[in-house]
């Protein structure tokens, strides 16, 4: 009797864990919690738990699965092992099911300290001492926000070993390596995806990797910019900064992308609200490298993306 | 400001996505290990090991490349095959290796360092793990086995014997499993959700812990930690024998300390699923006490030497 009823709380365990990973899954929640790679990993992770909770709470119990003293499962028929499993294993999902916001707050951002500066995150190279325009060619994709949401790769960055190139600079803005590459000036409207406004619309990967190429900065001068992302107030009234997630394989592995922002006159938003901030971006110089300033013309609440996180 | 801030909104949030990112991985580890106790008799296992002592501790390292089992498994595992003859270098090499060598922790590494030099993270963990176990193999071949195996819990063998005189481990049939294709694929499941069971208890409580550790705790305290090679590394190895985590889902948990050092989640990685406080217990079923805590000490101190003398020189110039 014992061993039939931990049959079913083990099965119903299993089913629990299905149904939930099931559920995220299909109701979009679990969007905020993974990278894409893995999301189909949860679905048939949820199919397998459902079929293998059915089959060992509905399958008879043999009398021992391996050889007496050597046996794995000693306990498989405990009680205490059955609850403990259940508790530990189906509650608390369960329970985030239930009672889980999907984000962050404020909190953890600031535990987790935030990141700056492109060349901190995982997997990304520091740039060469020395940069120039005609270093990389930059994809119409690479910026298109607007396009595709999930296109928040970065810029190609990684020309470590590249020989040198010339210096756009030193040749009137054209790049003459390549002619198929327009001028930073001469090409930057084709390529920087524009909003609904007609602002260019960016992502805040964008404006801090130009932080390190000076194309970027060119780019992106005098340009009208919008950026979306959440609102977290500075100490100065007249400060903020404006935060996306970044994250590798899932939420906890997620680090705070900030780009700090000035405004004329204070806003009342809310703490970790989603915004539009429309302005220009400026790129002053601290220290010996330059750092993104975002000067916001207007600051508004939106909806948040489809996607909250970037890749 | 408070070095710890905890919220119940944060701490599920990570919680939850450490759970979603790593049980299915858990679920298949355990799925090829049920199969592979009801379906792969152990004479396989031994009848691809040389007959010469030191090169079967070698060739040993490598077999959870084709039978892939994790620490929570392998115990009983190596414990059935010493009872069968198999030389106890090569049971403890085996043990070590079996949790780190296998495609299941090598798929699982890749895709935990996506974006942080996955081939390179996923390579070394491998090798360093296999060199770890088999050098520890190595050290056990030259002492008496009476004297590491615990009376009673296995055939202690004659010091000098390393042939092998393996028997099959019985039939199916004959340890109550329908001899049916049918009834050895339920037999599977259900060894598969035990194991499942089993494991997924104890990673649960480590993704609770790594949810609780980075989300509440300010991460500029532990930087004075992170910062230091050596002091980095050996925290980052009691973390993870505090952890008890899984090493088909270690990686993930491993990935997300982004504040310490890579050569320091590598020892994590690598000294986990060969030593923690789950697995302390269950070696001890095996082996005696004095063993097991010499075991312990020096894969503590050999592992975090390499780590943070060695492999600081391999990840130099690389920021992951």
């Amino acid at each position: 009797m014992r061993a039939k009823f931990c049959n079913l709380l083990n099965g119903i365990t299993l089913i629990g864990l299905g149904a939930v990973l099931l559920d995220f899954f299909f109701t979009g929640r679990l969007d905020q919690y993974l990278h894409p790679q893995f999301r189909p990993w949860t679905l048939v992770g949820g199919i397998i738990f459902c079929v293998a909770g059915i089959i060992y709470s509905a399958a008879k119990t043999t009398a021992q699965c391996c050889v007496e003293g050597e046996c794995v499962h000693q306990n498989a028929n405990s009680l205490t092992r059955s609850l403990i499993a259940f508790s530990v294993l189906f509650v608390p999902l369960a329970t985030g099911v239930a009672l889980s916001k999907d984000s962050y707050d404020q909190h953890a951002l600031i535990n987790r300290g935030f990141v700056e500066d492109m060349t901190g995150l995982p997997g990304r190279t520091a740039p060469p001492a020395s940069k120039t325009s005609t270093d990389q060619v930059i994809p119409p994709q690479a910026l298109g926000a607007d396009l595709d949401e999930r296109a928040s790769q970065p810029l190609p960055q990684d020309t470590n070993g590249a020989p040198p190139s010339q210096d756009v600079a030193s040749n009137g803005g054209t790049d003459q390596a390549n002619p198929a590459v327009p001028s930073p000036d001469e090409g930057s409207a084709q390529y920087l995806p524009k909003g609904a406004d007609g602002n260019v619309a960016l992502e805040v990967t964008d404006l801090l990797y130009a932080e390190s190429e000076d194309s970027l900065r060119k780019m992106f001068s005098d340009k009208t910019i919008e950026v979306v992302g959440q609102y977290l107030p500075g100490s100065d009234p007249k400060e903020f900064k404006l935060v996306r997630m970044f994250i590798v394989c899932c939420a906890a592995d997620a680090r705070p992308l900030a780009v700090p922002v000035e405004v004329s006159a204070p806003t009342s938003v809310a703490e970790m609200g989603w915004v539009k901030v429309i302005g220009k971006a400026t790129y002053p110089k601290k220290g010996d490298r330059v750092h993104v300033l975002f000067k916001a013309d207007t600051v508004e609440p939106t909806d948040p993306p489809a996607e909250a996180m970037l890749y | 400001m408070s070095w710890f801030t905890f919220t119940w909104q944060n701490f599920l949030y990570s919680f939850l996505a450490l759970a979603f990112e790593g049980l299915p991985f858990v679920l298949i580890g355990s799925l090829i290990s049920g199969a592979i106790a009801v379906f792969v008799p152990s004479k396989i296992i031994t009848s691809m090991l040389p007959k010469n002592g030191f090169l079967a501790t070698l060739a040993s390292g490598l077999l959870g490349l084709c039978f892939p089992v994790c620490e929570c498994g392998i115990v009983p595992i190596v414990r059935r095959l010493i009872n069968k003859g198999l030389p106890v270098s090569c049971g403890v090499t085996f043990m070590l290796a079996s949790p780190i060598v296998n495609p299941i922790v090598a798929f699982s590494t890749f895709a935990a360092f996506r974006g942080q030099a996955p081939w390179l993270n996923m390579a070394v963990r491998l090798i360093l793990g296999y060199l770890v176990a088999v050098s520890a193999g190595l050290v056990v071949r030259r002492l008496d086995p009476a004297s590491i195996l615990r009376t009673g819990a296995a055939r202690i063998p004659t010091r000098k014997r390393l042939a092998f005189s393996v028997t099959p481990l019985p039939d199916a049939e004959s340890i109550g499993i329908e001899a049916s294709f049918q009834g050895k694929l339920i037999a599977a499941v259900r060894m598969a959700c035990d194991d499942f069971i089993d494991t997924a208890i104890y990673f649960m409580i480590g993704a609770a812990v790594a949810a609780t550790f980075n989300t509440a705790v300010d991460q500029q305290i532990i930087l004075p930690l992170s910062l230091q090679p050596t002091l980095s590394t050996f925290a980052m190895m009691a973390m993870a024998s505090i952890l008890t985590l899984c090493s088909t889902s270690d990686a993930f948990i491993a990935a997300t300390f982004v504040s310490f050092p890579i050569f320091a989640r590598m020892a994590f990685m690598v000294f986990g699923p060969m030593f923690d406080l789950k697995l302390f217990f269950l070696y001890s079923v095996l082996f005696k006490k004095r063993f097991v805590i010499g075991l312990g000490i020096g894969l503590f101190l050999f592992i975090g030497l390499i780590c943070s003398r060695v492999l600081i020189y391999l990840y130099a110039g690389q920021i992951l």
